[in-house]
């Protein structure tokens, strides 16, 4: 199955600590095709930046990974040894992370490491680096830097918050070829500086053809840019669709929940959010990790974590109140 | 209401147990690393030797006025583990009993530099930007710039060349240390928003520098100590080997070493095995202080 | 400028506000000062009960305006003042009596809360230096009721802020801010920190809190659709000056800045009822000019889509547009 570029299964990712083993990931099925757009929602302590950090290999030392696979391109990414990672990296993976002052060397100037990029980027379209100036200059341009030159001589401590974030996706632009996972890219950007970044990674990706990840805790920067969503909770996938579809018709109770407690600009309020917190992971919930918090919970959830059922095109959902074969519980079951 | 968190263990309410566990906690961290109880084991050992030194030596009475010169520059051998020196004195027994010495002075140099140096520090780190900075810091610089056995030499030259007199001057050039750890990381905690927080409500000065600020530096300081200890003792052993600090007969392990220096490479054992205990001490402390470094990190939230 | 109302529930008065930091940029041979114009004449009132909203970017001046209001530092001119009194100075020279009653909570609780206190440490702290517990009583009593009062569990003072859930540890700097029973609160992004889902009963203890004990707020945040649920008047910062200020209803359905055009065009929704409400798509083009170098004329000049050869020329006064409804603009 070569179609998708990146495929996880069944991942499981634990973390040893005092007092045990935090069981993060609990089975995380997810699926990236070329050239599509996917969202990846989830709130604090779902487990999204873990699953990333698997697949780029850079989990912290004190993780674990019992069970699951990560194919890139068909290759299983957890059993490739350091030249293989490099060559995988360099060949068209790329990251944007949340905080663009984090990510850039203070003490280098923008010019100074997006060279460096490029020299790593081994078998870039460009062949042999002759002109890197160049492809550095036209990255600069394409994320809509002003001044490109300027910028080259720049040092990150001289930019504003958008323009850090933009020399980051530059940075992204001159490798990116497969893929490139952006991790809440616009949390710290003001609203109008976050819609010109969005407008800019999507333009980008789809005129290059890239696929892109995008990591956020925002229902509404996912429902603007993404093709297709995957909603997470407490380490595994609870809720996958097209992105108008989850939008008009979520499923899962935690993905109606969470729709729910988004405070609306029509006015009305907030609901109580949902009650309860995300599971100990030391000691998670046997069964479905969402049933204790779930207002619709049932015999069967506390038993197994419930499989994927499918309803409707594309639209899977990990909850057995969409379970066909079972008899259906009335709403205050 | 809150739902009660989800599948978490039935915390006990008692303060023993809440001690305990938090116990248990500082444990696990400082144990991660193997080396860090190696240090433990190390440290734990030459203080024992320290305190229990007239009980658990072959020759007591070696650590003072003694000579039998029958017994002179014997090499390590079954009567004298560690073989004898110039005056038939057992060398393993005086060894064991500069331990004491060492740690002595190291307890007596901290005592008086870590107090100085920290409070001085949290005052300097506070008031960053105006001229109590000014004047401390600059005070600071004067005596960071004095070496500690030019110091001591002088010292020894003005008064007698006795313990207490060297343990003063390493002491007088070992709290500037401590005042530039305490000032870096109180003039960034300064800013911390809790500190505003408690500003804001109105909390006196003294407050906030030691309820506020110094706890949040405790953990930097403690470690720092805990790898002085071996850092004061290394110096300590380097005026006694110029003849400063501890006086003959009472053993200490510089004075030991520049003894044997004389004799060496033949009757090797007289500078070589003092010189060793040096190293074992200095070693065991850093890797003490390295476990106490984990076991004072501040949990990640 | 105060419509309708009366005078007599204003609680809070700033007229001609202003907060300028110098800032040394002095090289080794050219001594130069540049001036950091964080707020720049503003000019507001907040009525007893309500909760006025401030919403701008960065380099809008909302937070300065909130700390010096709250008093972390003094204003450079003009005046502010709570229930008839001066506090146009840093709070270290107000009466104590005003330090209790003017309480803030901040945006970040993993840094508002002290790592290395307990829970009930931080929150008897405000009740010992304002002496709300009779000497050689422990405070546990007032400690735990405060704990009740952000529905948390009284075993919760024994805890640290580590290892409690960065929406609890709001609820607690909420308690803290609480503890001396003050009138006026200012909160500085409470919820932007936190997940979606704490949210709300975050926002929903402190409307909540508000009705029960008389509560005023000042509330700051950049998250427009929180607003319209929180707010009663909100307004709107650029660059140090208010553009629009107007109560909530009239600030969402008829915004005339279009400075707030353009902020709301480009918030994210989620539903096509919301989408229907916004105004139309306005493309924000080019940087948010820093406080430093403040443009001649209407500091919007840079990025308005509707600017005329007046706005390069002269800054606009605050006129009036309607009940309550101010705004600065030259082509409203």
């Amino acid at each position: 199955m070569a179609e998708a570029l990146l495929e996880i299964r069944d991942l499981h990712v634990w973390y040893k600590v005092y007092g045990g083993m935090l069981k993060v990931l609990n089975g995380v099925n997810f699926t990236v095709g070329f050239g599509e757009r996917v969202g990846l929602v989830g709130e604090t302590g779902c487990g999204k930046t873990t699953t990333m950090k698997a697949v780029l290999r850079i989990l912290p030392r004190p993780a674990r990974i019992p069970q699951g696979e990560i194919l890139v391109h068909g290759r299983n990414v957890l059993q490739m040894n350091s030249q293989e990672l490099a060559d995988l990296r360099g060949h068209g993976l790329s990251m944007i992370f949340q905080d663009p002052t984090a990510a850039l060397n203070p003490v280098f100037t923008i010019g100074q490491q997006l060279y460096e990029v490029i020299r790593y980027s081994a078998g870039s379209p460009a062949g042999r680096i002759k002109d890197k100036r160049a492809v550095a200059l036209h990255a600069l341009q394409e994320a809509r830097l002003p001044d490109a030159e300027r910028m080259l001589a720049s040092y990150p401590v001289q930019l504003s918050g958008g323009m850090r974030q933009r020399s980051c996706i530059a940075f992204a632009i001159a490798t990116a070829r497969d893929l490139l996972i952006a991790d809440e890219p616009t949390t710290n950007l003001d609203v109008t500086i976050q819609d010109q970044v969005l407008r800019l990674i999507k333009e980008l990706v789809t005129q290059k053809g890239t696929s892109m990840i995008l990591i956020t805790h925002s229902l509404g920067l996912a429902r603007e840019v993404t093709d297709r969503v995957y909603v997470m909770y407490a380490g595994n996938m609870i809720e996958m669709a097209a992105t108008p579809e989850l939008f008009a018709n979520p499923l899962h109770p935690y993905t109606q929940g969470l729709l729910a407690s988004v405070p609306r600009l029509t006015g009305g309020g907030f609901a109580e959010g949902i009650p309860g917190r995300i599971p100990d992971y030391k000691n998670p919930p046997a069964g479905c990790r969402f049933h204790p918090r779930c207002p619709r919970a049932f015999a069967p959830c506390r038993e197994a974590m419930p499989p994927y059922f499918a309803s409707g095109d594309g639209h899977l959902v990990a909850c057995y109140l969409y379970d066909n074969k079972r008899r259906r519980v009335p709403q205050n079951g | 209401m809150a739902a009660t968190p989800t599948s978490a263990q039935p915390r006990a309410e008692s303060a023993w147990a809440r001690r305990l566990d938090s116990l248990n906690k500082s444990w696990y961290k400082f144990s991660r690393n193997r080396l860090s109880i190696v240090g433990l084991v190390m440290v734990a050992i030459i203080v024992a030797l320290a305190i229990l030194a007239p009980y658990v030596t072959p020759y007591p009475q070696h650590a003072g006025k003694y000579v039998n010169f029958k017994a002179k520059n014997l090499p390590p051998g079954s009567e004298h583990l560690l073989g004898t020196d110039v005056f038939g004195r057992d060398i393993l027994t005086r060894v064991v009993f500069a331990f004491g010495n060492a740690l002595l002075m190291a307890l007596g140099v901290l005592a008086v530099s870590v107090p100085i140096g920290t409070l001085t520090g949290l005052a300097a780190g506070y008031y960053v930007g105006t001229w109590v900075e000014t004047v401390i810091m600059r005070i600071t610089d004067v005596f960071i710039s004095i070496p500690p056995l030019i110091l001591a030499l002088c010292v020894a030259a003005v008064l007698k060349p006795t313990l207490t007199n060297s343990m003063m001057a390493v002491t007088v050039s070992w709290w500037p240390w401590y005042t530039r750890l305490t000032f870096s990381l109180a003039s960034s905690l300064r800013n911390e928003y809790y500190v505003q927080a408690a500003e804001l409500a109105g909390a006196g000065r003294l407050h906030i520098l030691f309820r506020e600020i110094l706890p949040n530096c405790a953990s930097s300081i403690f470690t720092k100590m805990a790898l002085d200890v071996g850092w004061v003792i290394l110096v300590g052993s380097a005026l006694s080997f110029v003849g400063l600090g501890e006086q003959p007969p009472k053993p200490a392990l510089g004075t030991m070493v520049a003894d044997g220096i004389s004799r060496m490479p033949d009757q090797w054992w007289i500078a070589v095995f003092p010189a060793l205990a040096i190293m074992v001490i200095v070693l065991g402390f850093n890797l003490f202080g390295d476990g106490i470094r984990d076991m004072l990190a501040p949990e990640e939230m | 400028m105060a419509s309708g109302n009366s005078t007599d529930n204003q609680i809070l008065v700033a007229e001609k506000l202003v907060k300028h930091f110098p800032i040394n940029r002095s090289g080794i041979f050219r001594r130069k000062w540049v001036v950091v114009k964080a707020v720049d004449g503003i000019d507001f009132t907040v009525r007893q009960g309500e909760c006025l909203g401030l919403v701008g970017e960065s380099g809008s001046g909302k937070s300065t305006t909130a700390y010096t209001v709250v008093g972390s530092y003094p204003p450079t001119s003009g005046s502010l003042s709570f229930k008839g009194q001066n506090i146009a100075r840093p709070a270290v020279a107000r009466p104590l009596h005003l330090k209790k009653d003017i309480q803030i909570v901040f945006q970040d609780p993993g840094s508002s809360l002290n790592p290395r206190r307990s829970v009930g440490d931080i929150l008897a702290m405000p009740l010992a230096v304002h002496r709300m517990v009779p000497r050689g009583q422990t405070p546990t009593k007032r400690i735990i009721e405060l704990l009740d009062m952000v529905e948390l569990p009284a075993s919760y003072r024994f805890k640290y802020p580590a290892t409690i859930g960065g929406g609890e540890r709001q609820m607690v700097a909420i308690a803290r801010a609480l503890a001396t029973g003050p009138s006026f609160i200012v909160l500085d992004e409470p919820t932007s920190a936190l997940d979606v889902s704490v949210q709300g009963k975050i926002i929903n203890m402190l409307l909540r809190l508000q009705r029960e004990f008389h509560l005023t707020y000042l509330f700051i945040t950049h998250d427009l659709s929180l607003m319209r649920n929180v707010a009663t008047r909100i307004a709107i910062m650029y660059l140090g000056k208010i553009a629009e200020i107007a109560p909530a209803t009239d600030f969402f359905e008829k915004p005339l800045h279009p400075y707030t055009q353009m902020l709301l065009s480009a918030i994210p929704v989620l539903s096509i009822a919301e989408e229907a409400l916004k105004p139309k798509k306005i493309h924000s083009v080019g940087e948010i000019p820093s406080p430093v170098d403040v443009p001649p004329g209407c500091s919007f000049n840079t990025r308005c889509p509707f600017k005329t050869e007046i706005c390069f020329r002269e800054d606009p006064l605050m006129r009036s547009f309607g009940p309550d409804h101010l705004a600065r603009c030259h082509n409203i």
